[in-house]
């Protein structure tokens, strides 16, 4: 048996202590989280109901509007053909909003399926986002909504700017924050947006001066079904799932978004995408290769 | 026979097929479960970054738990049965050092593996795991084989979740 001094028993007792209350704090850390996982669940099985009746709102609501308009446009009489511009307006822009959710609904299937991957190409960002702000002005015209935007690029000053990324998913990112934007915009609002670059990653940010984000919403803002408003009856349409969705486009471009809002000043989230370097994914370096055979475990 | 085509499989998504592959990824911290059914000569294999999905966001393959039953769901849907499915289990490096248990994804992915692939009763009948680098592996869906090769932490493209 090894003797040992006191004072190396007591060191050892503490080394030993420090060790046990390290452990028990993580185990604490553990179970909190714990906890905060099995709310989350609870909230989110009670959520998927609202989402179905969502969903059905969604869907059947601009499909019967525009049954409805197209055969008030069959009945028309000649000479009242003029009557016919301002229905197809609204036929339009039912179609619009249910083309947009119906991309969502897919892209967040592709998302939870495994079946999405970022297809990079080169991306003229400034014609990008002004043909996604061109397809909601009619929306905001409705609502007296003016958008403003500014791209400062100062790499190449006269030319294109092309940013290379997946411009498809860009595209439904910012579809997703202008579309927010202007649902919680007020009437005769302004919605400002911002694009620039920064050690080439691509920066976009939407701005309103709608009704704002309290801080304690801004916590769980990203998860899926859910809304400010958690009411079928909301006069905000609009699923939920739209933030959701931009977080996990961003993660398959490596980007990021972050929000700052304060309740009843408005709010600004910005995206942040690096810009796309397929050739990383393709190279690795050499040597030590292996071959698996069967019943091999390292 | 003619080559098989070619996959590039990016993290949170999963690839499974009848039709011969080879399906390529890069692993950190994430972890790849390779499903091969030998009768049908079917494979699958799936990449994710987190152990479990914490009721956040979308339920996507990122997460280990939903990835791992999606992709038995999906050698199911294309005709395996569970008992003729084995499973090779790669990736789990630890690339971001730290000694905090809650950081050390790469263990936990691989628990989740072992744990998951054991309830469904798969065996897993090899695997490289753990260590400090990461790995670039190569699937052959045809045949189940695997071609590995360790690589640099600097390569590594699996994103810190």
């Amino acid at each position: 048996m090894v003797r040992i001094t006191d004072e190396e028993l007591i060191e050892e007792l503490r080394i030993r202590m420090n060790e046990n209350l390290r452990s028990l704090n993580e185990l604490k850390l553990l179970a909190s989280e714990l906890k905060v996982v099995n709310k989350k669940l609870e909230e989110s099985e009670t959520l998927k109901s609202h989402f179905i009746s969502n969903i059905t709102n969604e869907i059947i609501n601009p499909f019967t509007s525009i049954l409805g308009l197209s055969k008030a446009i069959l009945s028309v009489e000649k000479e009242n053909w003029k009557k016919v511009i301002s229905m197809v307006v609204l036929i339009h822009s039912e179609a619009f909003a249910l083309d947009f959710q119906l991309k969502n609904i897919f892209a967040a299937a592709k998302i939870e399926a495994g079946e999405i991957f970022p297809e990079i190409g080169r991306v003229d960002v400034s014609g990008l986002i002004s043909s996604v702000i061109e397809s909601f002005q009619v929306e905001a015209k409705k609502r007296k909504i003016q958008f403003n935007f500014k791209f400062d690029e100062v790499r190449n000053n006269d030319s294109v700017f092309y940013f290379k990324t997946d411009a498809e998913k860009l595209k439904l990112i910012l579809s997703n924050l202008i579309c927010n934007s202007l649902k919680y915009s007020k009437e005769n609002g302004i919605v400002n947006v911002r694009a620039w670059t920064l050690n080439s990653e691509l920066l976009v940010s939407v701005h309103d001066n709608g009704i704002g984000i309290s801080e304690d919403y801004q916590k769980v803002i990203f998860d899926r079904f859910n809304r400010v408003e958690n009411t079928i009856t909301s006069v905000n349409r609009g699923h939920g799932l739209g933030l959701s969705i931009n977080k996990a486009l961003l993660d398959i471009l490596n980007g990021e978004i972050s929000l700052q809002s304060e309740n009843g000043n408005g709010a600004v989230f910005t995206i942040r995408i690096p810009e796309a370097d397929e050739e990383a994914y393709l190279t690795a370096s050499d040597g030590n290769e292996l071959f698996f055979d069967d019943k091999q475990v390292f | 026979m003619s080559e098989p085509a070619s996959h590039f499989l990016y993290p949170s998504a999963l690839f499974a097929s009848k039709e011969p592959y080879i399906v390529n990824t890069i692993l950190g911290s994430c972890v790849s479960v390779c499903l091969i059914d030998s009768k049908l000569q079917i494979g699958g294999i799936n990449h994710y970054m987190l152990p479990f999905w914490n009721g956040q966001g979308l339920a996507s393959p990122k997460f280990g738990n939903i990835a791992i039953n999606k992709l038995i769901e999906k050698m199911l849907s294309m005709g395996c049965v569970k008992n003729n499915l084995h499973a090779k289990v790669f990736g789990g490096g630890n690339i971001f050092e730290s000694n905090l248990l809650q950081f050390q994804i790469g263990e936990r992915n691989i628990a989740v593996a072992n744990e998951m692939l054991m309830e469904h009763q798969i065996r897993i009948i090899s695997s490289s795991t753990g260590g400090n680098l990461g790995r670039k592996i190569q699937f052959n869906t045809l045949t189940g084989e695997i071609i590995q090769k360790m690589i640099e932490k600097k390569n590594v493209m699996c994103e810190e979740p």
